[in-house]
C-alpha cells in the first residue's frame, strides 16, 4: 500500500502547517453534531444557571411540583361513590361492564360444563385439521395440543387454564375485530393512518402495566377491567399489521385486477384483503400472544385464572406453586404460537391441495367437527366432567425442594464463584445502588437536559421536546425519585442486555450452527408472557431488584439477539467478499463491515430492549423492585389509586423518554 | 401520421421465413391473408417513407383511435398540454420551469382492426404510459381517445368498467397474478369479475389454459410456475374476456432470451389464428420487429416515427431512429419488393419466382443456389427482377440514400 503514497508538493505541507490551531477550532465547529448541537446548547447556556440559581441543584425542586395524587385520589373516591347512580356509568360503562362480564362468564361456564375430555378433543382435532389432516405438521400440531392441555390437567390446573382461556378468547375475538377494522381503515384511507399512527407508537412502547390503573378507576378490580385492559392491548398489533399488509399489496396485481374492469368492493375483496393474508395472519399471532401475556399480568387487577395462582404463588415466594402454573401458560404460548404459525406456514406455501378430497376444504372442517362431537359425547358419557384430582401431579413440592437445595449449595457460599444470590446482591451494591445515587445526585436540569440533547441527536427538534417533556413531567407529578430508581434499573438491564445481546447476535450470525440451535430457543422464549420471566429468578436470585433487573434481560434479551443476527446477516454479500477477498481478518471483518453497515438494525435492537427492559423492570414490582412497578402494585392493593395512577403516568412518561433518546427517526421512515 | 399506409400482415413471420424453407412460408402467409382480406387491410407498398397511398381499408373505422393525446404528473399538469410556451422544452427543461413531466406529448395514431401495433422505446419514453392510458388505468391529461368510435375519455365509471371487461385485456410485465388463487382460477378472475357462473366460467378457462400450452398445471398456484409459465397464465387471462384488443406492456422483459423467443412465437401463433388486435409495448427493437405490423418508436413522451418494420429499418425519420436500427441486420427486415429494379422480365414462366413479400435474406439464398437472377411476383405478374448486386445493395446499406431520395 505505502508504495502507491506519493509524496504531497511542498507548498501544501507548509500550508497545512500554518494553521493548525484554526483549523482544529473550525473543524470541532463543523462536525456535523456539534452544529446540530449548537442552537440547542447556546439555549442551555442562558437557561441552565438560572434554573439552578433559581430552584437549586440537587432533586426536582419541591417548588416546581404539582400535586396531581389528591385529585386522583379525589376522583376515584368520586368514581367509587358514583358510579352506581352517575348516568355515564348507568347507560354506557355499566353496559360495557356487564357485557364483558357476562361473556367471559359464558365462556368459562361453556369450556367447564363441556368438561375435559370434549374440550381437549375439540382442541386436538381443530389444532390438526389447521395443521392439514394429512400433513404431518397437523400431526405433530395435534401431538402438542393434547400434550399442553393434558399436562395443564395433570398439574391440577384445568379450572385455572379454562378461565385464562376463556378470558383469552373473548379478548381475542374482540381485539382481532377491532384491530381488523381499524387496520383496514388505516390501510385504505391516509388520513385515518395518519391519525392512527401516533397513538399505534405510543401504544406500542407503553409497558403494560400503565394500562391497568386507568381502567381500574372506572370499572374497579374484576375481569372486565382484565378483559378491557386485553383488549386494548392486544388490538394494536392487529391494527397494525392489516394496514401495512394492506398497503403493502402487490401494486402490479392491483393494477392487473383493476385492469380487468373491477369495483372497488371486487378488488378489495378478491385482490387486496387475500393478498394481505399473511400479514393479518401474523396480527393475529401477535394479538393471541399479548393477550395472554395481558390476561396473566392483569390478575393483579382480578383476572383469575393461572395468572392469579403466578401472582399468589410469588407473592409468598413459593416458587414450586408458581411453576405449576406457570408451565401451563408457557404450554399455552407454545401452543397457539405453533397453531397460528402453522396456519401462516400453510398459506404462504399455497400448494395444490392432493389426496383424498375429504381431507382438505370445507370437507375436512365437516370431518373435523363431526368427529369431534362424537368423541366428545362418547367421552362425556364415559368419563365425569370434573379432572380427576386423582390425576393430579403435585410437582410444587419438589420443586419446592430443589429450589431450597439450589439456595443452600449454590446461591451463595460457592467458592471463588460465590453463587446467585452472592451476584444478586453484588450486583446491586456495586451496580445499581451507585446508578441510582448517581441519577438522584445529579442536579435535575442535567437529566433533563440530558434527555434532551440524547433525543436531538436521535431524533432531532420534535424528539427532544417530547423527551425533554416527559422527563420535567415526572419531575412536575412529584415521582422523581421513584423514576430515576426505575431509570437506573433500566440503564443497568439494557447494558446488560446490550453486552450481552450483541455479544450472542454476532456469534449467531457468523456461526450457522448456533444461529440454529438458538432459532427455536429464541422463538418460544419471544412468545412467553412477562410473568413468567419472574419464576425462575426469583428462584435463582430471591426478590428484590437485582432479580427485576435479571427477569428484564431474560425478556429482552432474545428480540435484541434476533435483530442482531438478523441485521448483520442481511449485510450486503458483495461487501463482506470484497472485505475478504482484501484479507480482512474476521475481528476486522465484524468491526469495519458489518457493525457498520448493520447500523440501522443495532439501532433498532437497542430501542426494542430499551422499550422491552422498561416493561419487564416495571413487572419486577411485584418481586421486590420497589419504585415505579411497586406503586402501581400498592396502589392497586391498598386501593390508593393517587399514588398508583402517578407511578403509572410517570411510566408512560419514562418510556417516552427512553424511546425519544434511542429512536433513529429514519427507522421510522424505512419502516413505512 | 393517421394515413400511414396499410400494414403488411406477413410481417410478423419475416423472421421466421429467414430461417424456414419457402413452402412453409407460403403456407403461413396464405393463412394470415385470409385475415387480411377478411378485416379488409391491404399489402403495404412498402416505399419506405410512410406516406405511401393509402388504400380503402386505411378509411375504415380504427379500433383505438388517439389524437394530441397528453399525459402530463405534476401538480401544474393541466397547464402544459397545448402551451405553445412549453412545445420545444426537452424533458429536463420543462421539469426546472414547470415541475411537471411529460410521460406522453402530444400523440396520435390509430390502430387498425386485426393488426399488432407495436409501441417502442427505450425505458422512460412513455411506452407503459401510454398504454395505460388507452383503458385509463392512467388518466390521460388532454387529448381525445375513442375506441370503435365511442369517445374512451366521456365514459362514466360503469361504461369504463365494461371497457376493460370486455373490449380491451391486459399483459403485464410482472404478469399481476394472484398468488392464493389457482391457474384456471386466475384465468377465470376476469370472468368471475363479470359475474359468470362458476362452472362456466371455469369451462371456459379450462379451454384457455389448453389453448396457452398449459394443460396439466390448472391447479398449480402462480408461484410454482416458470416466469413463461406465469405469463402464460397471464395471456390465459387475458385472452378468457374474449377482447376486442389486446394490450401487452413489455410482456417478455421479465423472462429469458429463450423463453421469450418462446412466448413472441406463441403472439405471433395466436394472431394469425385469430387476428386479434394487439399493441404491443416494448423496449426490444428484434422483439417490435418480429411481432409488429406496424411501430411506433417513442422518444421523451413523442412518437418520432411512425411506421412499418421496413420502413422504421429502411427509411429512418431522423438520426435517433438511424442510431437505433444501425444493427439490425437489414436482409432479415426489407423485402424483394424494395430491393428489386421493377420491370417485367416479359417470360411467361417464372422459375424460383419470389413474392414481392419476401425478405432480402429469403431472395440471396434462393439467388445464390440459382445463380441468376429471380422474379418478384404478385398474382402471376412479374414486378420486377432482383440480382445479386440489387441483393449486396441492401445488405451493404447502399439502397438507403435511394430510398430517402
Amino acid at each position: 500500500m505505502s508504495a502507491v503514497v506519493t509524496p504531497n508538493p511542498p507548498s501544501t505541507q507548509t500550508e497545512v502547517a500554518k494553521e493548525p490551531a484554526r483549523a482544529g477550532a473550525r473543524s470541532a465547529l463543523s462536525h456535523p453534531v456539534a452544529r446540530r448541537l449548537l442552537p440547542l446548547a447556546v439555549a442551555v447556556v442562558v437557561l441552565a444557571p438560572l434554573a439552578a440559581v433559581l430552584w437549586g441543584s440537587g432533586s426536582w425542586p419541591h417548588a416546581l411540583t404539582v400535586d396531581i395524587k389528591t385529585p386522583l385520589d379525589d376522583a376515584y373516591n368520586w368514581t367509587v361513590r358514583n358510579r352506581d347512580t352517575n348516568p355515564v356509568f348507568l347507560y354506557g360503562l355499566l353496559h360495557l361492564s356487564n357485557w364483558a362480564d357476562s361473556s367471559v362468564s359464558s365462556v368459562t361456564d361453556l369450556l367447564e360444563n363441556l368438561g375435559w375430555f370434549p374440550v381437549i378433543t375439540i382442541t386436538v382435532l381443530l389444532s390438526w385439521r389447521i395443521g392439514g389432516l394429512r400433513d404431518r405438521r397437523g400431526l405433530k400440531l395435534a401431538g402438542v395440543t393434547f400434550a399442553a392441555f393434558a399436562v395443564c390437567g395433570l398439574l391440577g390446573m384445568w379450572q385455572s387454564t379454562m378461565e385464562t382461556l376463556a378470558l383469552m378468547l373473548v379478548a381475542v375475538v374482540v381485539s382481532a375485530v377491532v384491530g381488523a377494522l381499524l387496520g383496514l381503515g388505516a390501510g385504505l384511507s391516509d388520513r385515518f393512518e395518519r391519525i392512527l399512527r401516533p397513538f399505534l407508537d405510543t401504544m406500542q412502547i407503553m409497558p403494560a402495566f400503565a394500562y391497568l390503573l386507568p381502567l381500574v378507576v372506572v370499572f374497579d378490580i374484576g375481569v372486565p377491567s382484565a378483559l378491557i385492559a386485553t383488549i386494548i392491548y392486544a388490538a394494536p398489533p392487529m391494527a397494525r399489521l392489516t394496514a401495512l399488509g394492506l398497503r403493502g399489496a402487490d401494486p402490479g396485481v392491483m393494477e392487473a385486477a383493476a385492469s380487468l374492469g373491477t369495483s372497488p368492493v371486487q378488488r378489495l375483496l378478491t385482490a387486496r384483503l387475500p393478498l394481505a393474508r399473511k400479514e393479518i395472519l401474523l396480527g393475529l399471532n401477535q394479538t393471541i400472544m399479548m393477550s395472554l401475556s395481558m390476561v396473566t399480568i392483569a390478575s393483579v387487577i382480578g383476572a383469575g385464572g393461572l395468572g392469579e395462582e403466578v401472582f399468589q404463588a410469588l407473592s409468598t415466594v413459593d416458587v414450586g406453586k408458581a411453576l405449576a402454573a406457570g408451565i401451563p401458560i408457557v404450554l399455552l404460548a407454545v401452543w397457539f404460537d405453533r397453531l397460528t404459525s402453522v396456519a401462516g406456514d400453510r398459506l404462504g406455501a399455497g400448494a395444490a391441495p392432493a389426496g383424498l378430497r375429504w381431507l382438505h376444504g370445507w370437507r375436512a372442517w365437516t370431518v373435523s367437527a363431526v368427529s369431534a362431537a362424537a368423541l366428545s359425547v362418547a367421552g362425556w358419557m364415559m368419563f365425569i366432567a370434573d379432572w380427576p384430582d386423582t390425576w393430579n401431579v403435585d410437582i410444587a413440592s419438589p420443586v419446592n425442594n430443589a429450589v431450597d437445595w439450589f439456595t443452600s449449595h449454590m446461591a451463595s457460599g460457592v467458592p471463588v464463584l460465590g453463587g446467585t444470590r452472592t451476584w444478586a446482591d453484588n450486583f446491586t451494591l456495586w451496580i445499581l445502588d451507585p446508578l441510582r445515587t448517581g441519577l438522584t445526585d445529579s442536579p435535575w436540569w442535567l437529566l433533563v437536559l440530558l434527555a434532551a440533547v440524547l433525543a436531538f441527536l436521535a431524533g432531532g427538534w420534535s424528539a427532544c421536546l417530547t423527551a425533554a417533556l416527559a422527563m420535567a413531567g415526572i419531575g412536575v407529578f412529584g415521582v422523581w425519585n421513584h423514576s430515576l430508581d426505575t431509570l437506573s434499573q433500566a440503564i443497568a438491564g439494557v447494558v446488560v442486555t446490550l453486552v450481552l445481546g450483541f455479544a450472542i447476535g454476532i456469534v449467531a450470525a457468523r456461526v450457522s450452527w448456533i444461529e440454529r440451535a438458538l432459532r427455536p430457543v429464541l422463538d418460544t422464549m419471544q412468545t412467553l408472557p412477562q410473568f413468567i420471566y419472574l419464576i425462575p429468578v426469583v428462584a435463582m436470585f430471591n426478590v428484590g431488584r437485582s432479580a427485576a433487573v435479571a427477569a428484564a434481560v431474560l425478556y429482552a434479551l432474545p428480540a435484541v439477539v434476533r435483530i442482531t443476527t438478523q441485521g448483520l446477516r442481511q449485510v450486503d454479500g458483495a461487501t463482506m467478499e470484497a472485505a475478504r477477498s482484501m484479507g480482512a481478518s474476521t475481528f476486522q471483518q465484524i468491526r469495519q463491515v458489518q457493525l457498520p453497515l448493520a447500523r440501522p438494525a443495532l439501532m433498532l435492537a437497542l430501542n426494542q430492549g430499551v422499550v422491552l427492559v422498561l416493561a419487564m423492570v416495571i413487572v419486577g414490582g411485584l418481586v421486590g423492585s420497589g419504585a415505579l412497578g411497586y406503586d402501581v402494585v400498592y396502589g392497586l392493593e391498598k386501593s390508593q389509586l393517587g399514588t398508583g395512577m402517578t407511578a403509572g403516568i410517570a411510566i408512560v412518561l419514562l418510556g417516552l423518554v427512553l424511546d425519544r433518546t434511542t429512536q433513529r427517526t429514519g427507522k421510522r421512515s424505512a419502516a413505512r | 401520421m393517421n394515413d400511414m399506409k396499410t400494414p403488411d400482415m406477413n410481417t410478423p413471420d419475416k423472421a421466421d421465413v429467414a430461417k424456414t424453407d419457402v413452402a412453409k412460408a407460403d403456407v403461413t402467409k396464405a393463412s394470415v391473408t385470409k385475415d387480411t382480406v377478411a378485416t379488409g387491410t391491404g399489402t403495404g407498398t412498402g416505399t419506405g417513407t410512410g406516406t405511401g397511398a393509402a388504400d380503402a381499408a386505411g378509411e375504415a373505422q380504427p379500433v383505438f383511435g388517439v389524437r394530441n393525446l397528453w399525459k402530463v404528473f405534476g401538480s401544474k399538469a393541466d397547464t402544459v398540454p397545448g402551451n405553445a410556451e412549453y412545445a420545444g422544452l426537452s424533458q429536463a427543461e420543462l421539469r426546472t420551469r414547470t415541475g411537471c413531466t411529460a410521460a406522453v406529448r402530444d400523440v396520435s395514431f390509430d390502430v387498425h382492426k386485426g393488426e399488432v401495433f407495436v409501441v417502442m422505446g427505450l425505458s422512460g419514453s412513455g411506452k407503459s404510459t401510454l398504454v395505460r392510458c388507452l383503458t385509463r388505468l392512467i388518466e390521460p391529461t388532454s387529448g381525445t381517445l375513442e375506441i370503435d368510435g365511442e369517445d374512451v375519455l366521456a365514459m362514466d365509471k360503469n361504461r369504463l368498467r365494461e371497457l376493460r371487461r370486455h373490449r380491451a385485456a391486459m399483459v403485464f410485465q410482472h404478469f399481476g397474478l394472484l398468488p392464493h388463487r389457482s391457474v384456471l382460477d386466475n384465468v377465470a378472475y376476469g370472468l368471475e369479475i363479470q359475474g359468470m357462473p362458476k362452472a362456466e366460467r371455469r369451462e371456459r378457462a379450462a379451454a384457455m389454459v389448453a389453448k396457452v400450452g398449459l394443460e396439466g398445471l390448472e391447479g398449480r398456484r402462480p408461484g410454482q410456475l416458470s416466469g413463461g409459465q406465469q405469463q402464460r397464465v397471464g395471456l390465459a387471462r387475458a385472452l378468457a374476456a374474449d377482447p376486442e384488443v389486446l394490450l401487452f406492456d413489455e410482456p417478455f422483459s421479465a423472462l429469458d432470451p429463450l423463453i421469450r423467443r418462446d412466448m413472441q412465437e406463441e403472439v405471433i401463433r395466436l394472431h394469425s389464428e385469430e387476428g386479434r388486435t394487439m399493441v404491443f409495448i416494448t423496449h426490444d427493437l428484434s422483439e417490435a420487429l418480429r411481432v409488429g405490423d406496424r411501430i411506433a418508436l417513442m422518444r421523451d413522451g413523442e412518437i418520432v416515427q411512425l411506421g412499418t418494420p421496413e420502413e422504421i429499418v429502411g427509411a429512418p425519420a431522423d438520426d435517433y431512429v438511424r442510431d437505433f436500427v444501425r444493427d439490425v441486420p437489414r436482409e432479415q427486415v426489407l423485402t424483394v419488393r424494395t430491393a428489386m429494379k421493377p420491370g417485367a422480365c416479359d417470360a411467361s414462366e417464372h422459375p424460383d419466382a419470389l413474392a414481392p413479400t419476401a425478405v432480402v435474406s429469403d431472395a440471396i439464398e434462393s439467388v445464390a443456389r440459382s445463380g441468376r437472377a429471380a422474379c418478384v411476383v404478385e398474382d402471376g405478374r412479374c414486378l420486377g427482377q432482383v440480382d445479386q448486386s440489387a441483393l449486396l445493395r441492401v445488405v451493404a446499406g447502399l439502397d438507403r440514400e435511394e430510398v430517402a431520395a
